[in-house]
Order: C-alpha cells, then sequence, then structure tokens
C-alpha cells in the first residue's frame, strides 16, 4: 500500500460525511462526560474467560480474584452464607471457588461487581436494599417453593439483584426519572415500563436486560431482566419466554410482594398485576398459601435491618 | 405435524404398538367419556394437544429408529409430569394429547406449561444437545360439547402456536382455521441452533471489526461490526447461524448483544481518543420487533454514546420494506439520531426515491460492482454513476470487497469515497483493530 491508511482521525472531519461536526463534538464531549458505568468491568471478562475455558486454571483465577481485595473477600462471604449450606466455612479464594462450583461464582462475582459499579448514594439507597432483600428472600424461595428445572439459589438471588440495575442508570441519564419511577409505582393498570416509556425512549426493563447480556450473565436471566414487567412472559401464551425466565420472574416478584406485605415497605402494584399469573407459574394455587407468608415473616425477621 | 408415523398409529387401532399409550380412537373414547361425567359448572375438561416443533426434521436427520427412541423418551416425559386425574394418548407421530378432567382454566393452563417444561429439558444424540420445542393447544369443553370437535379445537390451537413460531401455549378461543406456517429447520441447523445457545451461555459470541478506509487520504473512518460464533474451537461463519436465528427467534437478542457490544466498543475508542464509527448490522427480523427502538435508546442509555457515532447498516431491499413496524422502527432510528447505510447497493430493486424517503447517510456499492473490475466496464459506468449520485445528495459512497490494488485504483477514478475490503484492511479483533489503529 502506497498510502498511510492506518491513522484514525475524528470522523467529523469528513469533509463527505453530513455536516454535524458541532452537534456531534458537542454530544460526544457530553456523552464521555456522562458516562457512570463502565462497561463490561475488566475483572468480570477476564474471570468468564478463564471459567469457560475447557479446563479452568483454578491458580491463574484465584490469583486473578485474589488480586482484587474486595471481591476476594466477597466470594469468601458469599461461599460462607446460608444459602448454600455448607458446614465447613472457608478463609480463602480457591476453596470458596471449590465450594461454590464455577457457574455459582461466577454469578457471585458479577452481582459483587455491579454494587461497586453503582454504589450507593443517597438516592440509590433504598433501591440497594430493596434489591438485597429482594435477592435474598428470592433465593430462600428457591429452597422453600423447590422450583424445578434449573434455578438454583444463587442464580434467583443473581436474578433478583440485577432485575431492576436499568434504574439507577435511567437516574442518571434522565433528571426526572425519579418521579416517573413514582407515577409507575402507582399506577394500578399500565405496565410499568409503558408508564416509564412516556417520560423516557426506553425502560428500565431494557436497559437492564441489555447490561446483563453485555455481562454474559446466562441467557434466561438475560429474557427474564428484559420482560420482567411483561405479563405475557409469566402466562401461558408466554410468547417463547423459556420457562425458567417465567419462573425467574414469578419468584423474584413473589418474594417483593412478601417483604412488601411484611413491612409496608418499597410498595409498588406490580403484584396487582402479575401476581396470579406467578403463582401459577410457581404452581402455588391462587392465592399466597398462609404457611409460606408466615415462614416467610419469620425469614424477614432474621434479616438485618429489614 | 410431522405425522411420520401416522400409519402406525391407525386411528382404529387400541393403543400405540411404540410407547404403549392409547392411540387416537382410545383418545376419543377417553374424552367423551370424560365430557358425559363432567358436570361441575366451574371446572372444565381439558384436552391439550401437543407438538413436537420440528420433529420431522429431527426424523429424516437422524433415522427412524433415533426418531422411535426420542418418541418413548417424550412419552415417558409426559407420563412423569401427568397429573393423577391426568390420561395421556399417543395420537400422531409426534402428537400427544392429555386429556383433564374437573380443572379450571388456569390449572389446564398450568398443567400444559409444566408439560412443556417437561418435554423441553435439552437431551443428546450421539454427540449433539438437543433442547426439544413443543407447541400445545389448549380446549377447554362442558358436558354439551362433541368429543371430536373438542380435540378438533385443540388441535387448530396447537397448529396456532405452530404459526407463532412454536414452543408456544394457544388456548383455542374460537373456530378460526389459521393457516399452519412450521418452522423448519434441517440437520445441520438444528445443530447450529444449539451451538447458538452454547455460544451465548460460553461467551462463544463475539464482533470482529473491518475498517472503511476514505480514499481522499486513507485513514480509516468508520469500522463495520461483524459477528462471529465460535464454540468448541469451531467457527461457525454468519452464513449458516444468521438464518437460523433468524428462524428461531433468537435474532433479537443476538442483534441486541450486537447492539450494546458494539456501543461499548465505541465507548472503549472514545476513551483512547480513536473516535470513529462503528457500522452495525441490522436484520429485517428485529426491524419487525416492536420493541427495537427502546433497545437502540437503552443502548445510548447504557453506554452513554452518541448515537452518531453507531451507523446501522440495513440492506437495500429492507429499506424499500413496506411493513410499518419495519418503517417505523428505521423513522425511529433515524429520529434518534443514528445514520442509516444502505448496504448491497445494487443487488435489490433499487428505488432511488427510497433515499429520498428516508435518507441514509451512507451507500455500500455491492461487491458485486467490484469483483470484475477493471476489466468490466459496466461495473465502472455504474461505480462512476452512483458516486456521483451519492456525491450531489451529499453521501458517503463506500466500495465493498475490494481485493486488489487494480480494483481500488479502479474505484478511485469512478469516484468512489471510501473502500472496504482485504486489499486495505480484514476485519479484526479488538485488540488487532486497536493496535492497526494507532500504528
Amino acid at each position: 500500500m502506497a498510502i498511510g491508511l492506518n491513522h484514525a482521525e475524528p470522523m467529523s472531519s469528513d469533509p463527505l460525511e453530513p455536516d454535524h461536526t458541532a452537534a456531534f463534538d458537542r454530544q460526544l464531549e457530553a456523552s464521555l462526560r456522562d458516562i457512570g458505568i463502565p462497561p463490561r468491568p475488566r475483572i468480570l471478562e477476564l474471570v468468564n474467560l478463564e471459567i469457560r475455558a475447557d479446563e479452568p486454571d483454578m491458580n491463574y483465577l484465584t490469583q486473578l480474584i485474589m488480586g482484587d481485595v474486595a471481591l476476594a473477600a466477597g466470594l469468601i462471604k458469599t461461599a460462607n452464607s446460608p444459602f448454600f449450606g455448607y458446614r465447613q466455612k472457608t478463609r480463602n479464594v480457591r476453596d470458596a471457588l471449590a465450594m461454590l462450583g464455577l457457574k455459582t461464582a461466577s454469578n457471585a462475582i458479577a452481582g459483587l461487581i455491579l454494587r461497586r459499579v453503582i454504589p450507593p448514594s443517597p438516592n440509590l439507597e433504598r433501591f440497594w436494599d430493596a434489591s438485597e432483600r429482594t435477592a435474598q428472600l428470592s433465593a430462600w424461595l428457591v429452597q422453600k417453593v423447590g422450583v424445578r428445572y434449573g434455578i438454583t439459589s444463587d442464580a434467583a438471588y443473581t436474578y433478583a439483584l440485577f432485575r431492576d440495575c436499568g434504574i439507577p442508570i435511567l437516574m442518571r441519564r434522565f433528571s426526572g426519572y425519579k418521579e416517573t419511577l413514582s407515577r409507575a409505582n402507582a399506577d394500578a393498570s399500565q405496565l410499568f415500563t409503558v408508564v416509564e416509556e412516556i417520560d423516557v425512549p426506553t425502560n428500565h426493563a431494557v436497559v437492564g436486560g441489555l447490561m446483563a447480556q453485555s455481562w454474559w450473565l446466562p441467557e434466561d436471566l438475560c429474557i427474564a431482566i428484559r420482560r420482567h414487567h411483561d405479563v405475557s412472559a409469566v402466562e401461558s401464551r408466554n410468547g417463547g419466554v423459556p420457562g425458567a425466565s417465567s419462573r425467574q420472574i414469578a419468584l423474584a416478584q413473589l418474594a417483593e410482594k412478601l417483604h412488601q406485605s411484611k413491612t409496608g415497605m418499597n410498595m409498588t402494584r406490580e403484584w396487582d398485576k402479575m401476581g396470579r399469573a406467578c403463582l401459577a407459574v410457581l404452581e402455588l394455587g391462587e392465592d399466597i398459601p398462609p404457611e409460606l407468608l408466615a415462614e416467610a415473616s419469620e425469614f424477614i425477621e432474621t434479616m438485618a435491618d429489614y | 405435524m410431522a405425522g411420520v408415523f401416522l400409519k402406525d398409529v391407525h386411528p382404529s387401532a387400541g393403543s400405540d404398538w411404540l410407547t404403549g399409550l392409547p392411540a387416537r380412537g382410545n383418545c376419543l373414547s377417553l374424552l367423551a367419556a370424560e365430557l358425559e361425567h363432567g358436570e361441575h359448572p366451574d371446572s372444565h375438561v381439558a384436552a391439550i394437544w401437543l407438538n413436537i416443533d420440528r420433529f420431522r426434521q429431527i426424523n429424516n436427520s437422524f433415522g427412524h429408529i433415533v426418531g422411535d427412541s426420542l418418541l418413548v423418551e417424550f412419552a415417558r416425559r409426559l407420563r412423569r409430569a401427568l397429573p393423577l386425574k391426568g390420561e395421556l394418548a399417543r395420537v400422531g407421530g409426534d402428537e400427544f394429547v392429555v386429556i383433564l378432567s374437573g380443572v379450571s382454566e388456569p390449572e389446564a393452563n398450568r398443567i400444559a406449561r409444566s408439560l412443556q417444561t417437561a418435554l423441553s429439558q435439552p437431551l443428546g444424540i450421539g454427540t449433539q444437545r438437543l433442547r426439544p420445542s413443543v407447541s400445545i393447544g389448549i380446549a377447554l369443553a362442558g358436558p354439551e360439547d362433541d368429543a371430536s370437535a373438542v380435540l378438533e379445537r385443540s388441535d387448530r390451537a396447537m397448529s396456532e402456536a405452530k404459526r407463532e413460531g412454536g414452543g408456544r401455549i394457544v388456548q383455542a378461543v374460537n373456530q378460526q382455521h389459521p393457516v399452519q406456517v412450521g418452522k423448519h429447520l434441517a440437520r445441520e441447523e438444528l445443530g447450529v441452533e444449539e451451538m447458538l445457545h452454547r455460544a451465548l451461555e460460553t461467551g462463544g459470541l463475539f464482533l470482529d471489526y473491518q475498517p472503511i478506509i476514505r480514499v481522499a487520504d486513507g485513514t480509516a473512518v468508520a469500522v463495520e461490526a461483524l459477528m462471529r460464533c465460535r464454540v468448541d474451537d469451531q467457527v461457525i461463519p454468519p452464513g449458516r447461524f444468521i438464518p437460523v436465528a433468524e428462524k428461531t427467534g433468537l435474532i433479537s437478542h443476538l442483534g441486541d448483544w450486537s447492539l450494546v457490544t458494539a456501543a461499548e466498543f465505541i465507548q472503549h475508542l472514545n476513551r483512547q481518543g480513536l473516535n470513529l464509527k462503528v457500522a452495525v448490522n441490522v436484520s429485517r427480523a428485529q426491524l419487525l420487533t416492536p420493541a427495537f427502538a427502546k433497545s437502540l435508546h437503552g443502548v445510548l442509555a447504557y453506554t452513554g454514546i452518541a448515537p452518531e457515532q453507531m451507523e446501522l447498516e440495513i440492506t437495500e431491499s429492507l429499506f424499500m420494506d413496506k411493513a410499518d413496524e419495519v418503517q417505523k422502527n428505521l423513522h425511529a432510528a433515524l429520529e434518534a439520531g443514528f445514520p442509516l447505510a444502505l448496504d448491497d447497493f445494487g443487488t435489490g430493486y433499487s428505488s432511488l426515491a427510497c433515499l429520498k424517503d428516508l435518507p441514509a447517510s451512507k451507500i455500500k456499492l455491492d461487491r458485486a460492482f467490484v469483483v470484475d473490475l477493471p476489466n468490466d466496464t459496466r461495473s465502472i459506468c455504474v461505480a462512476r454513476a452512483v458516486s456521483r449520485l451519492a456525491a450531489d445528495l451529499g453521501i458517503t459512497i463506500v466500495a465493498e470487497g475490494v481485493e486488489t490494488a487494480e480494483q481500488y485504483e479502479c474505484l478511485c477514478q469512478a469516484g468512489v469515497t471510501a473502500v472496504q475490503g482485504f486489499y486495505l484492511a480484514r476485519p479484526m479483533g479488538e485488540l488487532e483493530l486497536q493496535k492497526w489503529l494507532l500504528a
């Protein structure tokens, strides 16, 4: 090649492109300033690459995770948590990986990193509290209700933690989004996402689903995040939603309802719209069984600062 | 309905030799008896018709012996998932009917879903893993109904489920006769479908990027993102996996993945001071999805990129597509600020009027007009004419598939704005491209 081909220049300098130089520069500047969520965190990518290898190198994985002290501590804490029911406790990453299994560890790491990239702030404190409790309750429900076919406690936990991750992203992007959320929470007839779309051109389920895809969360979990306010996803004519996704959606909705019933906090109207279908998916009859309500109430009391 | 083994399940036969289940004749008698005894006003008799999606292809691909063993396995799964008050029959090659008595509507739906889940669990055939999919029709009935008519209604509802793409449950609500359009995948395609699911599970999907280079100064003004799929070190070319993704409905999921992945790469390039466009191919199936525009806005919200940095490549025929949803989504994309590029220009029903109604910012001249250069004078004429038109409209014109110095020189003389092809740069992974850009 006689000419220098490989020098990138800002595309706005192209005289033959439509002239949008100034507008583009302004938008680019604004968007760069505005970036809050680091995409596909590198550590998650590296860990997932290794976990997905034919023969993962446990030494390398351990080193990788130990290089991030907070992540290592979080993973050990997860492995020792009552959800997994191991009598033996661990104090090192290698054992934590072995106890959890690599797939579960991958979910746990994604959850830990999510909390880091969307750190608690005064605006988001309640959001995180609610997500964490819904996640814990969902994991507990899996053990309690025994949802079949491929949903584990940790998958239910991860799903519930990520389910609403689109909310903080939209909060950063759209100044009036908090008010939008209040209206959506209070609306008893329209779908939550329909209310959102009155004010913004997308909705938190779509954004959350995209984020989950970019983080390589499992396919059924991504679909469940994307469709979690969609009643048709938990009804019989479910538009091709995998059974595991329907169950994830139903579990987290039930968990949210159980928490609301006990505490009166974070009230939404979603159960009015989706509750019946969710109970049908979970094969729990037409109303929440009273004994489940009672046991959930006891469990919620064991959660710190419920 | 495949009906491959219909000859083995004669309508008058009492039971099916393969699975030991009651056959169609017995199924009708059972249903008639249940209808006769159904008295409670709040409960129904339900006929649930289950048809294994694409079973004909499985049968044709793997042979009847494998097909038979699968049918036995399906019957076993159904027996295990069947509630106590249910009856199970095999009414056709790949078709089963479950009869329930004394059930409410939600209960019938719930049971249908659990039957679907039971049948949909992955199974292995040799080295291949399959995810069976089943279409289900439900008909609810009372004492006044005729057993044959009820079965027919459930069969029609199942056909509607198939028509919607398979893997669905439809409850019969009226006497309509929907047209049945099955999704037919050949053996190889079934394998590709499974590989796509595995790629989604294991991170086997990735994007390569091919630079688009401005003729005037040789700089890269954009890159085209090309979706790749690799499972177990086996690379599946897009020509094989994209059609399967479109047939199975996976394309929306893959499409969203490619949008968000390309947007993240833009974000990454921006951070390094490399501000160039990334072009992403968009299929008709994506544009037919009502939520496509929401995905575009979702990508902007998530990554914070400027829409001008992500160009959507649409084929010429799609540009002319009259489907409401397609046009709605194209206009929504333009309104949001995404530039549109007209891909494979010159191969479809070109109507230059579309450039007036739906303005593209880039035309990509199809490789068919490049491959015979510099000897084909007609191709040179086309390239020259389109370049002039593009220049008048203020549109960039890119020649695709440029593989030799002669082609490159010829196109430069014809007046194209930019070129793309192996002569200048082949598709590269993210890291390689960054090195190439910074070299």
